[in-house]
């Protein structure tokens, strides 16, 4: 029996890896003759793409275009997608009439596809040349699973009004697993206008995490009419949220900020010590040069980091400073930070 | 006693048998998983721009980390390399692992390496820092020199220096393709929380052209043993770890280029410096950490960042090198034998420790127990001989059959070689390797079993050629 089951096993798997190997080759003669074609095609189709780009009325002339390619859909699909790259403001219009006739339908048909994979596809596609007022298609995507709903909250991003900017805002309130990095990405793109958001936000009972993050675009954006709201933060349970609010202090920049990041200078945990030496460093408020150089003498190296750079930030006297302490002999930790952060300086200023 | 021989004999056979459909089955269910990935993947990237990152204002910086030991002939090829990574924020740290060869030296002068008096958080325990080189020419590179402690010494001192919350380890013989970065960080932007690490896949460079740290021309090296490595390397990447990948049991991430969260390799205490094969250790030490601590994780397989690297093209070269991976395989499986078959650990420790335990560790000895009985047959005249002859090329053709798979996999993936004799010559690698080769690794695999009982914890020189420039006959 054993015999027979071999002798069968090799015959069908000989004939399998023969088909195999065929299938193979003979898949890449196919696809080298495809790209060929298609590279014909697609020089073809972008000399008329160009004369679109360059003609008088360049909405009849896209018209035109797609009518005549539109047969040849996976050429011109990436035509569309290579030109988006490249062009810019009112020149895309032309692409989105081409997209329009062409795709528009079935690029919202498939967005309501089973497949994940598809409808990702076609998110993407629908963020290059959708209008702002087809938001509504994306917004029905916000449910979706995490990386659809990324890739629709960036498609928003590109197309936001203040209607959309409220879905991202109740969308990130109201999410249960939220992706902190990609909405920080997608706040700071939205800029200055979500200030009223934010402090909407802001009053509400959200997660720690989710304050923290808004309280950090706060900072970033330098939205300074947010700073009573993010001060208010300093004195929070959560050690994450004090980091965070030292950090945005920093970046805004307002003189009575000193005595909110004094105060967190002194705080237990030495993860918000650091960062508020660090945002002290930046404001370069000369009353708090001593602290600065008592924190050169922490027992914890990124306190003694970020005050070793923050001295320096106050140039000719920071420097004199950190020379005086890279000369001491109490404290070796101190002094070779200060001799570090004067050697980086040196060699940054030198070049 | 002859019929205690004859059971033994019988139960042999039917154990090599077993084993034989077994690992032939698992291989072949990785590569269809593996075909389902590369299907998906490949329509989950559509469309994605990866260049977007570089618009993206908030960005998770990369401390790139090389660590390096007599790579003299390659070290400036690999650094420059990295140096023109498409990368918006990122740091090179080449850790010089006391080199006896002009390594530092080549540096110093290729980068104009000037020493700094940089302070650093010893964070990790490692060998004595001898200097830190900061260059004047690329300011995003760092060199440290220190006393050899093995590669995984190395990399601590590296994770010490880092500034970044992202490390990837690559290889100092290694090159990285522009885009590497770009796409293998992608699954830390989409899921921060639970991505612990990443990798890609090592092809190999022999038989390619490089210039300016970049693969220039992709082909195939005239040397036998490289090419049945070249498939080797296409059956592990693509069959085996992105088929393992799709069912969340990836075990290690290559040492050669992976990229992890800095936090959580720290708070496992960093690389383990004893280790041999560092990498498989930090991997199956992150996720211990992970299930210890009851957090979610995933550690992904990317099939498309490329990392370039040079394989022996000698036997005993070869033969130092994988006695030191299965070394290191027995090594770690023994360290964390805790995990095994134990439902605390999840995949990992339910299927991927027992999988690697009975197919890498045990098979060598199911190999070689296979062809020692053969010769005993052959001696006592107890062959059947069409029976051994069909068998023989059943498993020939079975072996074939899944490189061919390989072969496919590769094509709908990057379809990297650009000639179709290029698939005719990876085609004849997958049956000639089946007549020697195979049997030469099981030989050496099973001696390095025995060199672990014996206590051997050596890493075993490898001599490099370097990689062949444009012009130059590799």
């Amino acid at each position: 029996m054993l015999p027979i089951i071999v002798l069968f096993s090799f015959v069908y798997l000989l004939l399998l890896s023969a088909s195999l190997f065929l299938f193979i080759f003979f898949r890449r003669l196919a696809i080298a003759g495809r790209e060929k074609k298609d590279q014909r095609v697609y020089e073809g189709m972008e000399e008329d793409l160009l004369e679109v780009l360059t003609a008088p009325d360049p909405r009849r002339a896209a018209f035109a275009f797609a009518l005549k390619h539109k047969a040849r859909p996976r050429v011109l699909k990436r035509i569309l997608v290579a030109y988006r790259e490249a062009l810019a403001g009112r020149a895309l219009e032309p692409l989105k009439v081409i997209f329009e006739r062409t795709f528009r339908w079935k690029c919202l048909h498939e967005l309501k596809s089973p497949w994940l994979a598809t409808r990702l596809q076609n998110v993407r596609l629908f963020v290059d040349f959708s209008r702002p007022e087809e938001a509504v298609h994306l917004v029905r995507l916000l449910h979706d699973k995490p990386v659809v709903r990324l890739a629709a909250l960036n498609a928003l991003t590109g197309i936001a009004s203040r209607e959309t900017l409220s879905y991202i805002f109740d969308l990130f309130e109201s999410d249960p697993e939220p992706n902190l990095y990609a909405y920080s990405n997608i706040f700071f793109s939205l800029g200055q206008r979500t200030e009223p958001f934010i402090r909407a936000s802001l009053g509400k009972p959200l997660p720690p995490e989710k304050l923290g993050l808004l309280v950090e675009m706060g900072g970033r954006l330098l939205l300074r009419g947010l700073y009573p709201d993010i001060a208010g933060f300093a004195r929070h349970a959560d050690k994450e949220l004090r980091i965070r609010t030292a950090r945005a202090l920093g970046w805004l920049h307002i003189p009575s900020s000193v005595k909110v990041l004094t105060a967190l200078a002194a705080d237990p945990a030495w993860e918000v010590q650091t960062q508020a030496v660090r945002s002290l460093g930046s404001l370069q408020d000369w009353k708090t040069l001593p602290l600065l150089a008592k924190a050169l003498f922490s027992p914890h190296w990124h306190v003694r980091y970020n005050a070793g750079y923050g001295l320096a930030a106050f140039g000719l006297v920071g420097i004199l400073q950190l020379q005086e302490i890279s000369r001491q002999g109490e404290d070796r930790f101190a002094a070779d930070m200060a001799t570090m952060v004067l050697d980086t300086v040196i060699i940054t200023g030198g070049a | 006693m002859t019929d205690l021989l004859r059971f033994l004999d019988n139960a042999a056979g039917n154990l090599i048998l077993v084993y034989f459909l077994l690992i032939n089955t698992f291989y072949f269910l990785f590569n269809v998983l593996s075909l389902a990935g590369i299907l998906r993947y490949r329509r989950m990237v559509t469309f994605v721009r990866f260049g977007e990152i570089f618009r993206m204002p908030i960005v998770k910086p990369v401390s790139v980390i090389v660590p390096t030991y007599n790579e003299e002939l390659g070290v400036i090829e690999s650094v420059r390399s990295l140096l023109s990574l498409r990368y918006p924020v990122f740091e090179v740290i080449v850790v010089n692992d006391g080199s006896t060869d002009a390594t530092l030296a080549k540096l110093i002068e290729a980068f104009d390496l000037r020493p700094s008096k940089s302070v650093f958080r010893k964070s990790l325990e490692t060998k004595p820092v001898r200097g830190i080189y900061r260059s004047a020419v690329q300011p995003k590179l760092i060199v440290v020199d220190k006393v050899n402690g093995k590669k995984a010494d190395a990399m601590n001192a590296g994770l010490n220096i880092s500034r970044y919350p992202l490390f990837c380890a690559v290889d100092g013989d290694s090159v990285l393709e522009k885009d590497a970065l770009l796409k293998v960080v992608r699954p830390f932007l989409e899921d921060p929380v639970r991505t612990i690490g990443a990798g890609g896949i090592i092809r190999l460079s022999n038989g390619c052209d490089i210039r300016e740290g970049q693969v220039v021309r992709i082909g195939i090296p005239r040397n036998w043993i490289a090419r049945f490595q070249i498939l080797e390397y296409l059956r592990a990447f693509l069959g085996g770890r992105l088929g393992m990948s799709m069912i969340r049991s990836t075990l290690i991430i290559s040492g050669a280029f992976g990229i992890f969260r800095k936090d959580i390799a720290m708070a496992c205490g960093g690389y383990r410096a004893a280790s041999i094969t560092e990498d498989l250790d930090l991997c199956l030490r992150m996720q211990k950490h992970m299930h210890e601590q009851k957090k979610p994780y995933r550690i992904h397989f990317i099939p498309d960042p490329i990392c370039w690297t040079e394989a022996p093209e000698s036997l005993r070269v070869l033969a130092r090198q994988r006695s030191r991976w299965h070394r290191g395989l027995v090594e770690t499986l023994v360290r964390y034998r805790r995990m095994f078959l134990n439902p605390r650990y999840g995949v990992a420790g339910m299927f991927a420790m027992p999988f690697y335990a009975v197919f890498e560790m045990a098979g060598p000895f199911i190999e070689c127990l296979g062809y020692a009985l053969f010769a005993s047959h052959v001696v006592l005249g107890r062959v059947n001989y069409p029976f051994a002859v069909m068998f023989f090329f059943v498993a020939v053709f079975y072996g074939t059959f899944i490189s061919l798979l390989a072969i496919l996999l590769e094509e709908l993936s990057e379809h990297r070689y650009p000639r179709p004799r290029d698939i005719l010559t990876l085609t004849a690698a997958g049956v000639v390797e089946n007549l020697f080769y195979r049997q030469y690794l099981a030989v050496v695999r099973l001696w390095a079993f025995l060199e672990y009982l014996r206590g051997k914890n050596e890493w075993g020189s490898m001599e490099k050629r370097g990689f062949a420039k444009v012009g130059q006959v590799p």
